[in-house]
């Protein structure tokens, strides 16, 4: 069976300018094959190597006035913790924000990627690009890379034309519309209080102290999520942080400790 | 991940001048999921003598409940308490017995001996004793313990100091391990 690489090839458009705007710039970067002899071991490798990097807890979900979208800052890999102040929310272009989960430097470079192709399709043509479009902009690029490893577990969120817009897209392929979505590892802790308090017709402050609840529960049981919870929202004028607090106390926000009565005991040395 | 990483725990204790500092996280894990925030790790075998238990957290609870057993015998047929040197070379036997089959713990011992002589060892699961003179560490978040605890410790000091500089120690080491933390419990004697 001969290896089929007409995955590998690069496509001719994909935004669907046929002008000679893309001249120079190609429109899916494509990288060579690793010279192995065990094709498909190296695949398993190079994902087994990304896969604890999906520790991690972000949400997003819209309701009346736009979307909210929330994300922890932990990085671990395995069991040690790397970074507690990353930054997970990625700022595409003003009005569209994109979450990482999975490889970091993955989502680092295609969303910055997406930000480029977005920019491109403004200029070509006179118009901002749907949260529709951008989403099956980078849907179709993970395609192409489908089974190499890449990690990637994101949300689109923005505001367009038609409103408010929120799409799961990840590096198997998937592209879902969705109103609420939560990845990572913590993801189920953070569904649990996401799916119970939501309402559709919420103001932005219940909204974004919804979305800090849930980032903080899941950091709470989720050994891989933790930090700091930044929540954004994006409204009909862009996108704009709300805040960014400390888990930390956030615990103690939400649960004071009751000072107790503690029985000293005097040991004689 | 680990056997030994399974449930997280991170332990250490420190040597003073005529007493000793043994704490623990109270974290209790079943991989990265958090199950409790207030489990018990060091236990008190008699006044001047603790033990930590690090590892996997049925075993370190079966191992304390045997280690319980042998020393109320012994209390019984020698009407005195056992002296931390001994009870170390105990654990080891003990841990030694299932070298084929071991349990996936490693010991913090922490003591005070005849003329109020501090004493601290450690053991990996097959009961090697790795006495020290200032500090011993286990557990998940190990390596940074270590790296803290070299850091901050400084020999003669008093219990006061002694339990500050212990607290910094811990809680800055599982600030950076995803498995181990909520807290700590320390014990100065």
């Amino acid at each position: 069976m001969k290896f089929d690489t007409s995955g590998l090839e690069s496509h001719g458009q994909l935004v669907g300018a046929s002008d000679g705007l893309f001249n120079g710039f190609p429109t899916a970067p494509s990288f060579e094959i690793p010279n192995t002899t065990d094709f498909d071991c190296f695949q398993k490798e190079a994902i087994q190597m990304v896969k604890p990097a999906k520790g991690t807890t972000t949400l997003a979900f819209i309701f009346k006035e736009g979307v909210m979208v929330a994300a922890d800052s932990r990085a671990s890999m395995g069991g040690y913790i790397s970074s507690q102040s990353v930054k997970k929310i990625i700022e595409i272009n003003p009005y569209m924000l994109g979450t990482m989960a999975g490889g970091a430097a993955d989502c680092q470079f295609w969303h910055r990627n997406l930000g480029i192709k977005c920019r491109l399709h403004e200029l070509a043509n006179k118009r901002r690009i749907s949260v529709t479009g951008a989403s099956k902009l980078l849907a179709n690029i993970l395609y192409n890379y489908r089974g190499m490893g890449l990690s990637v577990g994101t949300m689109i969120a923005g505001w367009d034309e038609t409103g408010p817009g929120l799409y799961y897209v990840d590096s198997e392929g998937g592209r879902l519309k969705g109103m609420r979505f939560s990845v990572g590892s913590g993801s189920p802790y953070a569904y649990g209080v996401l799916d119970n308090g939501y309402r559709y017709d919420m103001s932005v402050g219940e909204a974004a102290e919804l979305a800090r609840r849930s980032i903080y529960h899941a950091t709470f049981r989720d050994g891989a999520s933790g930090g700091v919870a930044s929540v954004y929202y994006v409204g009909p004028d862009g996108w704009k942080k709300l805040s960014g607090d400390d888990v930390a106390e956030l615990h103690y926000n939400y649960y004071p400790v009751q000072p107790s009565v503690v029985e000293q005991v005097m040991v004689e040395t | 991940m680990s056997i030994f990483e399974y449930n997280g725990s991170a332990l250490v204790a420190m040597v003073g001048k005529n007493c000793f500092a043994i704490a623990s996280d109270r974290r209790l894990g079943v991989q990265l999921q958090t199950i409790a925030t207030d489990f018990q790790r060091i236990y008190k075998i008699h006044e001047n003598l603790f033990i930590g238990l690090s590892g996997l957290a049925t075993d370190a609870q079966t191992l304390y409940q045997r280690l319980v057993f042998r020393h109320k015998l012994y209390q019984l047929r020698e009407e005195r308490n056992m002296k931390p040197e001994t009870f170390a070379s105990l654990v080891s036997a003990i841990l030694y017995e299932k070298r084929f089959g071991p349990y996936f713990c490693q010991p913090v011992i922490a003591g005070l001996g005849d003329d109020n002589k501090p004493f601290i060892c450690t053991m990996d699961s097959i009961g090697a004793k790795e006495l020290a003179k200032d500090f011993v560490v286990a557990g998940t978040a190990s390596e940074s313990l270590y790296g803290a605890c070299e850091a901050m410790f400084k020999p003669d000091m008093e219990a006061e100091e002694l339990f500050e500089t212990l607290s910094q120690a811990l809680l800055s080491s599982v600030d950076r391990d995803c498995l181990s933390g909520w807290g700590g419990h320390v014990y100065v004697v």
